[in-house]
């Protein structure tokens, strides 16, 4: 296993597509640091009156989207650019062993998503709160270290994000077709819930992959009273502890799907 | 050794392998022969554990290749030369392969010395030519030193001196008691290369025998193989 992982990690950073994906994640800092910049411009040149019903999203939250799906599409490209170009059959032949050749796949992914997800949640959080200083913007005063809980939950959200992404790469076979399952879990269902009658939209909403993370975190979880569905629906339905199951159930069931997948059918 | 029993393979309504039973000898290069279409690929794959047989087993050396821990010290396999991510380089295409089995970087340095490639070995494997492709696949397969080397059609491509470096590569590794299989079209290459010969049609074994008794005496290689195929043609061109 050892041995096998050391091999995917290698093979991750040995193409440029890793290093476009990061290239993505650091864009995504630099927007929701622009974004506060303006909006803190826009602040001080508000009279104080105005200045009360003033609201900022928090980026690492606004632009978490953007991290997710970039991670996704690492996810998919762990293995789909092997069945494109054909090494799969060489990796196979070298791990016979399908679970093993899957298992470091994942754990190499995992690894790569986690570390870029918790660095984009936190340089976004960090250099948020210093463009915003010490003006009084709500969701915008709690220190870093009363906050982590909520922020690691964040970054653990990519690396989830990259494991469905490899999942529906391995269901899928082929790269178009996992990204265009992994924007639908991430936007396009989100978003088409919408359209059920109440209250469906919002209970549906809550099992939403994108909004299990702040549930979990409970009170230090951000809360978009405006939006009830979508990516950025946060709409605290589930407790944490349902919350948190249902966030290893996006681990579990399609890595083990894939998992079966992959062991059955020929290469 | 490579024992084939009774081998059935179907893809849908599609059967690529009908019952095929060989064996490959250590000791011996075998050539492994038959029309475009005719399973060699198919069997090869089912072999290295790729494809599952519809029926029927292939083993190497009395095991299924699947339950082999680090199975590239016993079988180096060619399947596909262009399987190669175009945009890593040669070096981390083997060494990655090589991590997979406890195989170090100095092995890879080496054999990518041995077939002709340390001038490039940095550079992105899509840059390469179908030749530098084919012996980027033959150091993969030479990685762990393996007594069993299958290879499908390692001579395309290749220049009139990596054609001479493959046969001489092929004779002296089975001179060593490897086994060796390798498929080919090309009929004057395999008679040059080949001790034994199996020979498929549509998925059913033709003929499994020395080269010298398949070839008559004073007889090309060519005449015998396209006279015992000539009923297996699947794919013939037009005329
Ligand atoms: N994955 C697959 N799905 C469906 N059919 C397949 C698959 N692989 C092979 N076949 C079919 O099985 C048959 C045998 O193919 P195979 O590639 O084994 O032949 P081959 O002897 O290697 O031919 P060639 O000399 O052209 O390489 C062909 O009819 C082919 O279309
Ligand atoms: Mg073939």
């Amino acid at each position: 296993m050892i041995a096998s992982l050391s091999a995917e990690w290698l093979k991750i950073r040995s193409v440029r597509s890793t290093y476009v994906v990061l290239a993505v994640v650091a864009l995504a800092v630099v927007i929701g640091a622009l974004f506060v910049w303006q909006g803190m411009a826009v602040f001080d040149g508000l009279p104080p009156e105005r200045r009360e019903n003033f609201r900022v999203i928090p980026m690492e939250e606004y632009m978490l989207p953007m991290v997710q799906l970039a991670l996704g599409v690492l996810g998919v490209l762990a293995i789909t650019s092997e069945y494109a170009h054909g090494t799969v059959r060489s990796s196979l032949v070298a791990v016979p062993a399908r679970g093993t050749l899957l298992a470091a796949k994942a754990a190499a992914v995992a690894a790569v998503a986690l570390a870029a997800g918790q660095a984009a949640v936190f340089a976004t959080f960090l250099v948020t709160r210093a463009l915003v200083g010490d003006r009084p913007i709500p969701d915008h005063g709690a220190p870093v270290a009363q906050q982590a809980p909520q922020l690691l939950l964040l970054g653990l959200s990519v690396a989830v994000f990259a494991m469905v992404g490899l999942a529906f790469g391995v269901a899928t076979r082929s790269t178009a077709g996992a990204i265009v399952s992994v924007v639908a879990l991430l936007f396009v269902i989100p978003a088409g819930i919408t359209y059920l009658p109440a209250p469906w939209g919002t209970r549906l909403s809550a099992v939403m992959l994108p909004n299990l993370p702040d549930q979990i975190a409970g009170a230090l979880g951000w809360r978009s009273e405006e939006v009830v569905v979508g990516p950025w629906a946060r709409v605290p339905v589930l407790s944490p502890v349902w919350a948190a199951v249902a966030l290893a159930a996006y681990i579990v069931v399609p890595l083990a799907a894939a998992a079966v997948l992959f062991r059955r059918r020929d290469a | 050794m490579i024992e084939v029993r009774d081998l059935v393979k179907r893809y849908g309504s599609t059967v690529a392998v009908d019952g095929l039973s060989f064996q490959v000898r250590p000791g011996q290069v075998t050539g492994f022969l038959g029309p475009n279409g005719a399973g060699k690929s198919t069997t090869m794959r089912v072999v290295l554990g790729l494809d599952a047989p519809t029926s029927g087993e292939a083993l190497i050396g009395g095991r299924r290749y699947a339950a082999t821990r680090r199975p590239l010290h016993q079988v180096g396999a060619l399947l596909d030369a262009s399987a190669v991510h175009p945009g890593r380089s040669a070096y981390d295409h083997l060494l990655a392969l090589a991590r997979t089995n406890g195989i170090g970087p100095r092995r890879v340095a080496a054999l990518v010395e041995l077939v002709g490639l340390a001038g490039v070995a940095r550079k992105r494997a899509g840059t390469f030519s179908l030749g530098m492709k084919q012996r980027l696949g033959i150091a993969a397969a030479l990685l762990g030193d393996p007594a069993v080397l299958m290879l499908d059609e390692p001579v395309n491509g290749l220049d009139p001196e990596g054609v001479r470096w493959i046969r001489e590569l092929m004779r002296s590794l089975a001179a060593e008691g490897r086994t060796v299989l390798l498929s080919s079209h090309l009929m004057s290459e395999m008679a040059l290369t080949a001790d034994h010969l199996v020979i498929i049609g549509r998925g059913r074994l033709i003929a499994d025998g020395p080269l010298r008794d398949l070839v008559p005496d004073g007889g090309s290689l060519e005449d015998a193989y396209l006279r015992l195929t000539a009923g297996s043609v699947e794919h013939g061109a037009g005329r």
